[in-house]
């Protein structure tokens, strides 16, 4: 087999094995099915063109999710439209204890005490609708992290950033999970605290 | 002479909390920070209570739905694939 029929092999091999993550992921970038049928072409015709910069083949799937991503980010720029920005910084040294300290005495006395039944009782779609409305940096990082199951060092590369700032990125965004599920539990009646912190 | 003995396991709850995704998600790599965290875990019912529901939400988060895609979209990739050069 020559050379280029058999990078095409492996092109075409890795784009039928990754359709449903990269679709998925597309989907949360744009909110739209139409958009992300749009954008998921359109990242995979870059990647073919720029096929010959993927030095390790073991890499396939951040390297593509990035091009994917910088798609989604020029699509942005021709439609003047910026994604919501998150009021939460990266980098701040206590940037845990700063997160903390935001968050709710009532919160705060739950989550050093959580209930396993509580994630039970609460539905996946509950789950996955909070995660969705979670600032963008901080959603995209679990949606590759912990539902497309790329390492931190992938993410990473996806989005462009530091390793250190995608383990910062995970801690305040499951922070901010674990608040909203609790703030939807908690109108449910599904909590067992008081808002004086004395267990029922 | 007997020099005091070093607390090499002794880290608070921010600290653990610090590295509680990391460690959850397989992400550190030196033993000595993974001793300190499980040696905190196991002494700390707080932390080892929020990390337990920490790895039952992280599961539940991965075996959410996936997204399947559209048979149409599926048919211009396999269109693209056999046109691409």
């Amino acid at each position: 087999m020559a050379k280029r029929d058999e990078i095409r092999a492996f092109f075409s091999g890795q784009i039928e094995e990754n359709m449903d993550a990269l679709y998925g992921v597309a989907l949360r970038l744009t909110r739209s099915g139409a958009d992300a049928e749009d954008l998921v072409a359109e990242a995979v015709i870059k990647a073919w063109t720029a096929i010959n910069t993927l030095e390790d083949r073991s890499r396939f799937r951040p390297w593509i999710f990035r091009i994917l991503r910088n798609c989604s980010i020029s699509q942005y720029r021709k439609l003047s439209v910026r994604p919501v920005e998150s009021r939460y910084e990266d980098g701040d040294d206590d940037e845990l204890s700063t997160l903390l300290n935001e968050q709710p005495d009532d919160f705060l006395i739950w989550w050093a005490n959580p209930e396993r039944e509580f994630f039970n009782d609460v539905l996946g779609e509950t789950i996955m609708s909070e995660i969705e409305r979670l600032p963008e940096a901080f959603r995209m990082t679990i949606i590759l992290i912990n539902v497309e199951g790329l390492t931190y060092d992938e993410a990473a590369e996806v989005l462009n950033i530091p390793p250190g700032t995608v383990r910062s990125r995970m801690k305040r965004g499951r922070t901010l999970l674990q608040k909203s599920l609790w703030e939807q539990a908690k109108e449910a009646g599904l909590t067992n605290d008081r808002p004086d912190g004395i267990r029922q | 002479m007997k020099t005091k003995e070093t607390h090499q396991y002794d880290i608070g709850c921010l600290q653990a909390i610090e590295a509680f995704y990391a460690y959850l998600d397989g992400e550190i790599e030196d033993p000595k920070s993974i001793d300190e965290f499980e040696h905190h875990m196991r002494h700390c019912r707080s932390c080892y209570s929020r990390a337990d529901v920490e790895k039952l939400l992280s599961q539940r988060i991965a075996d959410s739905p996936k997204t399947k895609t559209p048979e149409m979209l599926q048919n211009r990739l396999r269109n693209l694939m056999d046109d691409i050069e």
